[in-house]
């Protein structure tokens, strides 16, 4: 077991230097780029060559972009002037990006989880009512609800729900984050409530239809005929055999799923104007801010593979089988 | 960079009488330059101002920084230099330089190469340093200025002009060759070349009074913006806690987070007696600018009494508010730019390097309708040669092209159309198969300029059919005109505003030839007097000698401009006119569509609006605002 | 709690018989076309989406026939004089029309040409080469299956907005665009980001699906006989797991229409000369234009979910058709 968690971790590390490199060469390599390109937007509105070079020299861009790239990913795993892990400065605020991306991962974080409990707490329990009554009246209405949902994009639901909401009925206050700390409960909910649900429609939908999909497989099976047959009563048949069986899988995808809107929940939060990494990772990438690009990029994708990691080992720990591959 | 020489006149004279003549002819299209509700302004209360980001090029720091609204910031607030400008409207001579630190003009010696100045006493820097402003302080500028680390971005403005100014130095050295500071009262520049706007130039932000004992802890791009220590009327909240004992102990003052916002409050050290009132009235007690991502609710705040002033252009549904709604009817002030937006055109590319086709632009043209999707009339005058007329007035009286009457005439486009080579069969159509085919038209994708191009692209549709468009973001458009061999035939990326008010300071970079830096580097992205050796160099040789090959030389006012900038003062002007004339009929590097207003919209808790004309923005220094509040009390 | 029912057992009616109560042999196809003509809401949707295809597919002609404005025609008569629509639905314009006078219903139906292009096309790229490559990893195995599997996991590791943004900014922001001049950005753009983004997800089923259905006997019976690796994939393999992709490919085309119009909005897809719902959608938001007319963000937003909404519900009904033990 111990070695199956070492290999996936050097695996991890693998899949961070790629992903650098990857990063690296969009922002280098394509002909968009370049280091020229980007020293000069940084050098005013007449950019002499000497200004542009001195640009070059304090962004660390005049050095060979294979340098570059290693003394960046270096400094990522062995921590730099600003602290550990080196995630370097931020050349549009001047300041260290670390501070910056620690605060914005826990405003994401907070939109992700909030928006996760929302859509356990619907999807789930429509899925498996339905799947309880297939073809009743409720199912057919929970589906029609599911396939909607899963057809809306986010901004077209920000939209009306901004809308309806805050424009026309003032029922909610509007856009923006106001931290917990120091607004209070009331106002850091209230403007968290529409992106909460916004975000958590599409995927209710999906594991209502999910849910609702393994329960009536798993209802189906032999075991639990096997149940009944004992005798249990058909709650504890359900409750005990057919829910854990059916939500196990869907423990795992939710866990892709937290981590995948960790890294993506970017239109959300530029609709909402949340402060999150989402944000930053426009914002950089449109001032062309390398650092800032880099890292939102390397901790989108640290959260997506530790994530698949994690549920990798789960799994493993669940079904020995998988170990020995 | 070289500068060419001036005669006679003491260069304060007729700077003067400049500003006499722009105030005659200088004309606002709409709103005055101020408004009051009547009576002397209120004193007290604080500016609350929201916006979506700084956007600083440097970090604030007054060496480098080149952005608009951070020259407001230090000409009416935080900083004290040599010269200033009186923070009015361009009408009150708001884009005259006047004395700051100095005590009157200078000493000019009779080949104008030397300028000595007398400096105030008591003026004083803010906490944590108290201590008396001298001469010192400003040689010490002018070292940073020097020091390539520190990227003076308009460093050229004074390297090559002042004696032993290089801007290339390797480390902050005070000692300069050309300038003197005999004692704490007294400085002395020696220039390399007489300089006629040498006054504008000690007006600018970056050589104002910066104490040595601070900056000297940040000698990279940037890094001292955070650490800003006032000698001016106001400073950052929080200054007195900077702990200057050494580097290691300073911590950024509390009152400038660049992600949160800026609080200005009074600085006590600030004597009224060693200014002027009709300068720097000082009547809040302070300013807020907050940084609110969310573009709509910072209007929205504004239209709830939340903040006072929200500059940029509102969202439409709060414009239209302004627009039609009486309740709103002076809350948006639209005052003169000194700006000019336009298309620019490719000398060396086809179809553009025909002077017909050229004009045949500036006649089809729709100006009226660009306008309207950019917002309206209130957005500026229609522009009919280069520089806005409050740069040079006699601008108003430039207009080649009268047929075109604002919305563009098809039918005296295709007659001009018809006298190009590109014109083959003479219907007045661009059609020779080959350069009419494709061409490319770059504009911005961000709001409105999608609409904005539609409109230019439909006007110029019936003698260019054969315009592509493509968007791209700002800055993109911006560094993809500047790569000479990229030859970006015409674009409606570019706007151009004036550093300093001077027809010279505003022609110099985007027509010299000197605003071809190099290959990649320019602000003349039309390449008008663009050299052989350079375009050989840059690898478009062969369009050079085809331009030569049908056309004769290209059209170049490095000559002209040499001849204007060495005229008496009064002449000076009307020379410029002569040059600008020059170059939209016989250069034609731009259609110039609009004079741009700048937009600041202004809750009536404002009760006296001044505009700055040098930095156009709201002057906070000497408006008003009836809110009373604290600056340490708001939100 | 009263006796809930489990599922009965289905009975499959469609079990054909011939005039003497024998049953008849029916080819997977045939049933899976029975089944899905019962299925009336796939039905219904399948027609939904037929007219949509046939509206993207006419557009411009329906345009010069009866509405006689082309997406780009503007007309600045019909907006206020600081740049606001002002006419609303109406016999003019039957959606109103944009912030410059253009018409909203023809931009609206070139925007779905452009959708449908994207969507179909990108779909169409990442299938061929997701098939490609995940044949080949099941099939071959050993070190070219490590390395196909090892990219995958990789391109599944990344961020795919961030990445697709900041390849298209990336892209997008040269003239000459990407690959020599042949991405540039536009259509060619968001296909290619699609296609890249896309192959992952088939090449794993495709594997998946390849891994178990070579050891069958049809195969090994091939192989002795004597074919080569890529006969035996595409004749004996491919054919057997057409199911399969048919339905990823029902799952796709409504993702990946979303995503085009994400990316559009977000102005790094569609540029904005060329309709598409995602930019329209934007050119509403922007600066809560919809607040006040309220047709430029209805009639965009409302196709987008009704085209996304029918082809959920053609890819539900096909898969339910393709498999009726899998959950109906």
């Amino acid at each position: 077991m111990l070695r199956y968690i070492i290999r996936r971790l050097i695996w991890l590390v693998f899949v961070l230097v790629v992903i650098t490199a990857i990063t690296y060469s969009i922002f280098f390599l394509l002909p968009g780029g370049g280091t020229d390109t980007i020293a000069q937007r940084f050098a005013g509105r007449a950019p002499r060559p000497e200004l542009v070079q001195e640009v070059k020299i304090q962004m660390g861009l005049d050095k060979p972009i294979y340098m570059q790239f290693f003394s960046f990913t270096k400094n990522l795993f062995f921590g730099d002037q600003y602290g550990w892990p080196g995630f370097g400065k931020s050349f549009t605020l001047r300041l260290p990006m670390k501070p910056i991306l620690l605060e914005r991962t826990l405003v994401t974080l907070q939109l992700a989880l909030g928006a996760a409990v929302m859509w356990l707490c619907i999807g789930i329990p429509i899925g498996v009512l339905s799947a309880l009554r297939p073809r009743s009246l409720f199912d057919r209405f929970a589906m029609i609800f599911a396939l909607v949902g899963i057809s809306i994009p986010v901004f077209v639901l920000g939209a009306i729900g901004l809308y309806a909401l805050v424009y026309k009925t003032h029922l909610l206050p509007g856009t923006g984050y106001y931290s917990i700390f120091e607004y209070g409960f009331q106002p850091w909910f209230s403007h968290f409530l529409l992106p909460w649900f916004v975000l958590s429609l599409l995927y209710a939908a999906f594991y209502a239809r999910l849910s609702r999909a393994n329960l009536l497989e798993v209802m189906g099976e032999d075991y639990m005929r096997t149940a009944r047959s004992k005798g249990l009563t058909e709650r504890r048949v359900i409750v005990h055999h057919g829910l854990r069986a059916s939500m196990t899988p869907l423990v795992t995808v939710f866990g892709l799923d937290l981590a995948g809107l960790m890294a993506g929940a970017i239109i959300t939060e530029r609709i909402f104007n949340i402060p999150g990494i989402g944000d930053l990772a426009i914002k950089s990438i449109g001032s062309q801010d390398v650092y800032a690009i880099l890292d939102v990029t390397l901790v989108a994708a640290f959260i997506i593979t530790f994530a698949n990691l994690v549920v990798d080992i789960v799994y493993a720990f669940l079904d020995p089988r998988v170990r020995y591959e | 960079m070289g500068f060419v020489k001036r005669r006679t006149i003491v260069a304060l004279a007729s700077v003067v009488v400049l500003a006499l003549v722009a105030a005659a002819c200088g004309g606002s299209s709409t709103s005055g330059a101020s408004s009051s509700s009547g009576g002397a302004p209120i004193k007290g209360g604080t500016i609350r101002e929201e916006l979506q980001e700084f956007g600083w090029t440097s970090g604030f720091d007054p060496t480098g920084e080149y952005l608009g609204t951070a020259w407001s910031l230090y000409d009416q607030m935080i900083m004290r230099g040599l010269m200033t400008y009186n923070h009015r409207g361009g009408d009150e001579g708001g884009n005259i330089p006047v004395p700051d630190i100095a005590t009157g003009p200078p000493t000019v010696s009779a080949d104008e190469l030397t300028y000595e100045f007398e400096l105030k006493t008591g003026v004083m820097f803010g906490p944590p340093v108290y201590r008396e402003v001298t001469s010192a302080d400003i040689l010490y500028s002018f070292a940073r200025i020097n020091t390539a680390s520190l990227s003076a971005l308009y460093g050229n403005y004074y390297c090559g002009t002042i004696t032993g100014m290089t801007c290339d130095k390797d480390k902050v050295d005070t000692n300069i060759e050309g300038i003197e500071t005999p004692d704490a009262t007294h400085i002395t520049f020696h220039l390399d070349q007489p300089t006629g706007d040498f006054l504008y130039r000690l007006a600018m932000p970056a050589t104002k009074a910066i104490p040595e004992e601070v900056a000297k802890c940040f000698t990279k791009a940037g890094d001292y913006g955070p650490y800003l220590i006032s000698s001016s009327a106001y400073m950052f909240m929080g200054s007195e806690d900077l702990d200057i004992t050494s580097c290691d102990t300073m911590e950024p003052i509390s009152g400038y987070d660049v992600q949160k916002g800026m609080t200005l409050v009074r600085n006590p050290n600030y004597d009224p007696a060693t200014d002027s009132t009709e300068i720097r009235e000082a009547n809040i007690d302070g300013l807020q600018q907050a940084i609110n991502t969310n573009y709509d609710d910072i209007f929205q705040r504004l239209l709830d009494g939340q903040i006072d002033v929200a500059a940029g252009t509102p969202p439409k549904g709060v414009l239209l508010k302004f627009e039609t709604d009486p309740q709103y009817a002076n809350w948006l002030h639209a005052d003169p730019g000194d700006r000019t937006w336009y298309i620019t055109m490719n000398l060396f590319a086809a179809p553009f390097d025909d002077v017909h086709v050229r004009r045949a632009v500036n006649l089809a043209f729709n100006k009226e309708g660009v306008r309207k999707a950019y917002g309206g009339e209130k957005r500026g005058d229609i522009a009919t040669s280069v520089e806005p007329p409050t740069v040079l007035p006699q601008s108003v009286d430039i207009n080649p092209y009268p047929a075109n009457t604002g919305e563009g005439n098809n039918d005296a486009a295709m007659e001009e159309m018809k006298q190009s080579r590109y014109d083959l069969n003479k219907d007045g159509i661009c059609n020779d198969g080959g350069a009419c085919d494709n061409i490319l038209f770059l504009g911005r994708n961000i709001d409105p300029w999608p609409e904005m191009d539609q409109v230019a692209m439909a006007s110029l549709g019936t003698i260019l059919p054969g315009l592509t468009l493509r968007e791209v973001d700002t800055t993109t458009g911006y560094t993809t005109l500047q790569q000479m061999k990229k030859l970006v035939p015409i674009s409606s990326v570019p706007g151009w505003g004036k550093d300093y008010a001077s027809p010279f300071g505003f022609d110099y970079y985007i027509f010299h030839s000197d605003g071809i830096y190099s290959c990649t580097g320019s602000s003349n992205y039309s390449l008008v007097g663009l050299g052989k050796d350079l375009a050989d160099s840059c690898g478009i040789g062969a369009e050079y000698d085809a331009y030569v090959q049908n056309n004769g030389d290209v059209p170049s006012i490095d000559a002209k401009m040499a001849e204007c900038v060495a005229k008496p003062a009064d002449e000076v002007n009307p020379c410029f006119a002569e040059l600008d004339t020059y170059l939209m009929e016989t250069a034609v590097p731009w259609v110039p569509w609009v004079w741009a207003n700048n937009w600041t919209s202004v809750n009536p808790t404002v009760s006296t609006y001044v505009f700055d004309q040098f930095g156009n923005t709201i002057s906070y220094i000497n408006s008003a605002v009836n809110n009373g509040l604290a600056p340490e009390n708001v939100a | 709690m009263s006796q809930v029912q489990a599922a009965p057992p289905e009975v499959d009616t469609l079990v054909p018989v011939d005039a003497i109560g024998r049953v008849e042999g029916r080819s997977p196809w045939q049933l899976f076309w029975m089944r899905f003509k019962r299925d009336h809401v796939a039905l219904g949707a399948g027609v939904v989406v037929g007219i949509l295809v046939f509206f993207a597919l006419v557009a411009p002609l329906l345009v010069t026939l009866f509405v006689h404005r082309g997406p780009n025609a503007l007309d600045q008569n019909l907006t206020s004089d600081i740049g606001i629509p002002i006419l609303g639905p109406s016999k003019t314009a039957w959606f109103g029309v944009d912030g410059i006078g253009r018409d909203v219903f023809v931009r609206t139906m070139y925007g779905a040409r452009t959708s449908l292009l994207v969507s179909f096309i990108g779909t169409g790229l990442s299938l061929v080469i997701g098939i490609a490559l995940g044949l080949l990893a099941g099939f071959r195995g050993g070190k070219v299956d490590t390395f196909i599997s090892r990219t995958i996991d990789i391109v599944l590791s990344l961020p795919l907005l961030l990445m697709a943004i900041g390849l298209s900014v990336a892209c997008g922001a040269s003239i000459d665009g990407c690959a020599g001049g042949l991405i540039k950005s536009g259509v060619p753009l968001v296909i290619f980001i699609i296609a890249l983004f896309g192959w992952p997800y088939v090449a794993r089923i495709v594997r998946g699906q390849t891994l178990s259905l070579r050891e069958r006997e049809f195969v090994e019976a091939a192989r002795a006989t004597g074919f080569g690796t890529w006969y035996i994939m595409l004749r004996e393999i491919f054919p057997n797991m057409l199911a399969s992709i048919i339905v990823v490919a029902t799952l796709l085309i409504p993702q990946n229409i979303l995503f085009e119009a994400a990316l559009s909005y977000l102005s790094v897809g569609i540029p904005p000369d060329t309709p598409s719902w995602g930019g329209m959608i934007n050119d509403a938001t922007e600066g809560s234009l919809y607040f006040v007319a309220w047709w430029m963000l209805v009639f965009p937003a409302g196709f987008l979910v009704i085209t996304t909404l029918s082809f959920n519900l053609l890819g539900d009904g096909l898969r339910d058709a393709l498999d009726p033990r899998a959950g109906r």
